[in-house]
C-alpha cells in the first residue's frame, strides 16, 4: 500500500484550549470545549459534535494554508471515526429535553455537516470504535488514494464527553480519565513509501489513553500522536497505534511520507502559524 | 473517475433473519409469495406515536450453536443470522486461523436500545458497554471465535453496503482470508419515535414508486454473508461482489439531494470498479423506500445511468420494512437469489406507477428472469449513497 502524505492537520483539544491547564496536576473527569458558536443560520440546530467537526476542518485548512475550494468537490474523500461521540445526541433525544432533530442522532450526520459546509462530495466511510477505527479510516483513505478514487482524503475524528460524563464514569474499564474532548481532521494526499497496517485482537484488553498526561481521547488518540509527530518536525518514522475493546492496531509509514522537500518546507511554516495562534 | 478494477470477491454463503422469515430459504419463499411482515409493534410502547406499524420479528430464532449469547436484542439478532451462516458453512468452530477471520458489520443504530435502558435506570456496566454502536460486532466476533479485525461501519441506511465493501477490501489487501460481513438493526422505541417525529412513516402500505405512496415503515433484520477471495471460494458460492461505489450528497442532513448527483456518482463508481457498463445490468434492486422524494430521485438517476432500456427494478421494503443497517445486505442477497432461482420478486403494493417513477417495475407477481449482473442502491441520512454491483450464479 502506498503511504499517504499527511499534508495538514487540524487538531483541537479541550485540554489545551482551557488556558493550558497544567497536565497531570488535577483529577478532573473531563475536559470540555463547551458549545462553539454556530457559524451561520444553517448550522444553528447542529449538535456540538458537528460544530466541532466544522472547526477542526477550518483548523486543518489553516494549517495547510489552503482555501475551502481546495477540498470542495467529488475528488475529496471523507472518512469519519468516533468511538462514542453520538452518545450525547442519543441521550438528548432519549431524554427528550434537548429538542434535538432526530437526524442528528446518527453518527453519519457529523461528516454530513462537513460535507455540506465544505462541499465535499467524494467517496466516504464511517468507522465506529476507538483508536483502531481511526487507524482503519486512515488505511481506507490510503486505499481510496491508491485506487484513484480520489485526489485527497480527509480523516475526521471527533470525541465529546461532557453530556455523558456520568455514564462514562460508570465504565472505568472501558475508558480512562480524564476524558479530553478532541476534534481533529487530517488531510491526506498521495505520498512516498509504504504504509503497513497491523491489527490483532485478544479479548480482555482495555482501551488505553494515548498518554497518561494527555488523557483519554478515544478515537482521536492516534491523531494526537500524529500532531505531536508533526510538531516535532516529522522526522522520525511515523507510527500510530491504539487499542479498543480487545483490538490492538498499528499503522506504520516505512519512510518520510512527504512527497518533496518544498512541500515539507511549506508544511513546517504552516505548523509554526498554527502554534502561533495557540491551537494544537 | 479513474477507479481501477479490483479483484472480484466471492459471496460464498448467507445467513439472515427478517420479519418474513428466518433463513435464506424462508426469506426467499416469502418474497416470492408476497408475504408481508408488517404488523402492529408489540415489543415496546407505540400507542403515543402517529404510526405503530413496522416489520417486527415477533420471536427471535433460537441460536442453535453453542456459546454465550449476549443479552442485547441487537446482538442476538445479529447472532441469529450468523447461526444460519455457520450452519451452512461449517464455520464454527472456525476452519482456519481465527486471526485471519474478520467481522465487518454495518448498523444505523448499534446498541442504542441498551442506551435507553442504561438511561432508564439499569445501572449495570454491561448495559453501558452494550450501548456503544460497535458492541454487537464485537459480540459476533467473540461468538465466532474470530480474532481478526472486528469493524463497525455506520453510513446510516447504506451501512450494509459499506460493510460488504470494507470486507472486500480486507480480503484484497491480505488482512484476512475470510470475512463475515453484513448489517443489522432492530426496531426500538428510539428509532420509532425518531421517524415518527420526522413524519416519514406511512399509515398506509409502503408503496414504492406508486402514485399514492406516502412514506416508509421501518423493520428489523440482520443479514450476513461470508466473503472469500474468488480463488479460495468453491463453486457452491452464491455469487460475486464486483464493485462498490460511495459518494456524499453534501446537500442535507436528513433528505436526499433532489438532483441525485451523489447517488449517480456512487452508481457510476460501482459500475467502474466492477468493470461493467450500464448496458450489462440485468436487474436493479432499488432502495425504494416509498417516500415521495426518494423514489423520484432514484428513478431519475437510474434513467440517467441506464437510459431508456427496460431493466427490471424492484424494492423489497414493502414486505419487511426499511431494515436500515441490514437493508443493503438483504437486498444484495435477494439479487443473488434471483439469479440462482431465475425469479425476481415483485414490489409489494405497487399498483399505479407514478409517471415520475416510470421504469420496468416488477409488480403484481414475481417475474421469471435470471439476472446475471445486478445493481443495488442505498441512500441514508447525512447524504450517504452507496451502490453495489453483484454477479449472480445460476
Amino acid at each position: 500500500m502506498r503511504a499517504p502524505h499527511p499534508r495538514a492537520l487540524g487538531f483541537l483539544s479541550a485540554r489545551t484550549s482551557e488556558a493550558q491547564a497544567p497536565r497531570g496536576a488535577d483529577d478532573r473527569a473531563a475536559y470540555s470545549f463547551g458549545r462553539p458558536a454556530p457559524r451561520q443560520t444553517r448550522s444553528r440546530r447542529a449538535t456540538r459534535e458537528c460544530l466541532l467537526a466544522l472547526a477542526a476542518v477550518d483548523a486543518m485548512l489553516e494549517d495547510g494554508g489552503a482555501s475551502r475550494d481546495a477540498i470542495a468537490g467529488e475528488r475529496t474523500a471523507l472518512l469519519y471515526s468516533t468511538a462514542a461521540c453520538y452518545a450525547a445526541s442519543n441521550r438528548s433525544f432519549i431524554e427528550g429535553g434537548g429538542g434535538i432533530h432526530f437526524a442528528y442522532t446518527a453518527p453519519a450526520v457529523v461528516p454530513a455537516e462537513v460535507a455540506i459546509e465544505f462541499g465535499v462530495t467524494g467517496p466516504y466511510a464511517i468507522f465506529l470504535g476507538g483508536p483502531p477505527a481511526t487507524l482503519r479510516a486512515i488505511w481506507q483513505a490510503a486505499l481510496l488514494l491508491e485506487s484513484g478514487s480520489c485526489d485527497r482524503a480527509l480523516v475526521l475524528a471527533v470525541e465529546i464527553f461532557e453530556e455523558c460524563a456520568d455514564l462514562f464514569a460508570r465504565a472505568p474499564r472501558l475508558v480512562g480519565r480524564p476524558l479530553v474532548e478532541v476534534a481533529a481532521c487530517l488531510w491526506l494526499e498521495p505520498g512516498h513509501g509504504r504504509l503497513v497496517f497491523e491489527s490483532s485482537r485478544a479479548d480482555g484488553r482495555r482501551s488505553r489513553a494515548i498518554q497518561a498526561d494527555e488523557g483519554e481521547m478515544l478515537g482521536c488518540g492516534p491523531l494526537a500522536v500524529l500532531d505531536r509527530w508533526r510538531r516535532s518536525g516529522g522526522k522520525a518514522p511515523l507510527r500510530l497505534s491504539g487499542a479498543w475493546r480487545g483490538e490492538q492496531a498499528r499503522l506504520m509509514w516505512d519512510q518520510d511520507p512527504a512527497p518533496s522537500a518544498s512541500d515539507a518546507h511549506e508544511r513546517k511554516e504552516s505548523v509554526s502559524e498554527l502554534h502561533g495562534r495557540g491551537g494544537r | 473517475m479513474t477507479t481501477e478494477r479490483r479483484e472480484r470477491i466471492a459471496i460464498a454463503a448467507a445467513g439472515l433473519s427478517t420479519p418474513i422469515g428466518h433463513g435464506v430459504e424462508a426469506f426467499w419463499s416469502a418474497l416470492l409469495a408476497g408475504t408481508s411482515g408488517i404488523s402492529r409493534i408489540e415489543r415496546f410502547r407505540v400507542d403515543d406515536l402517529r404510526v405503530g406499524l413496522g416489520g417486527e420479528i415477533k420471536e427471535l430464532e433460537r441460536i442453535k450453536s453453542l456459546g454465550r449469547v449476549p443479552d442485547s436484542r441487537a446482538s442476538r439478532l445479529l447472532l441469529s443470522a450468523a447461526d444460519e451462516l455457520v450452519a451452512q458453512t461449517d464455520f464454527r468452530p472456525l476452519p482456519l486461523d481465527p486471526s485471519r477471520v474478520a467481522v465487518v458489520v454495518g448498523t444505523a443504530l448499534g446498541g442504542v436500545e441498551e442506551g435507553e435502558r442504561a438511561l432508564g435506570g439499569d445501572r449495570t456496566r454491561r448495559r453501558l458497554r452494550d450501548a456503544l454502536y460497535d458492541a454487537p460486532a464485537h459480540d459476533l466476533a467473540r461468538w465466532l471465535g474470530a480474532t481478526g479485525p472486528a469493524i463497525t461501519v455506520s453510513t446510516a441506511c447504506a451501512s450494509g453496503a459499506t460493510a460488504l465493501a470494507v470486507g472486500a477490501d480486507l480480503l484484497r489487501e491480505g488482512e484476512a482470508d475470510a470475512v463475515v460481513a453484513g448489517g443489522y438493526d432492530i426496531l426500538c422505541r428510539f428509532v420509532m419515535r425518531g421517524f415518527d417525529a420526522l413524519r416519514s412513516l406511512t399509515r398506509d402500505f409502503v408503496r414504492p414508486f406508486d402514485r399514492r405512496r406516502t412514506g416508509l415503515l421501518l423493520g428489523e433484520g440482520a443479514a450476513l454473508v461470508l466473503l472469500l477471495r474468488e480463488k479460495d471460494a468453491g463453486r457452491a458460492r452464491l455469487g460475486t461482489l464486483l464493485g462498490y461505489g460511495s459518494a456524499s450528497d453534501g446537500a442535507h442532513i436528513a433528505a436526499p439531494d433532489p438532483g441525485g448527483a451523489g447517488l449517480e456518482r456512487s452508481v457510476r463508481a460501482a459500475l467502474a470498479q466492477a468493470d461493467v457498463t450500464p448496458d450489462d445490468l440485468d436487474f436493479v434492486s432499488a432502495h425504494g423506500t416509498g417516500t415521495p422524494l426518494n423514489d423520484k430521485i432514484e428513478t431519475a438517476v437510474l434513467r440517467r445511468v441506464i437510459g431508456t432500456r427496460a431493466v427490471p427494478v424492484n424494492s423489497i421494503k414493502p414486505g419487511i420494512g426499511h431494515t436500515m443497517g441490514a437493508a443493503a445486505t438483504l437486498e444484495a442477497i435477494m439479487c443473488l437469489l434471483a439469479s440462482r432461482h431465475g425469479m425476481i420478486p415483485a414490489t409489494l403494493h405497487l399498483e399505479e406507477i407514478d409517471p415520475e417513477c416510470d421504469f420496468d417495475h416488477v409488480m403484481g407477481q414475481p417475474r421469471a428472469s435470471r439476472p446475471r449482473i445486478s445493481l443495488s442502491t442505498s441512500l441514508g441520512f447525512g447524504g450517504c449513497n452507496g451502490a453495489l454491483v453483484l454477479e449472480g450464479r445460476a
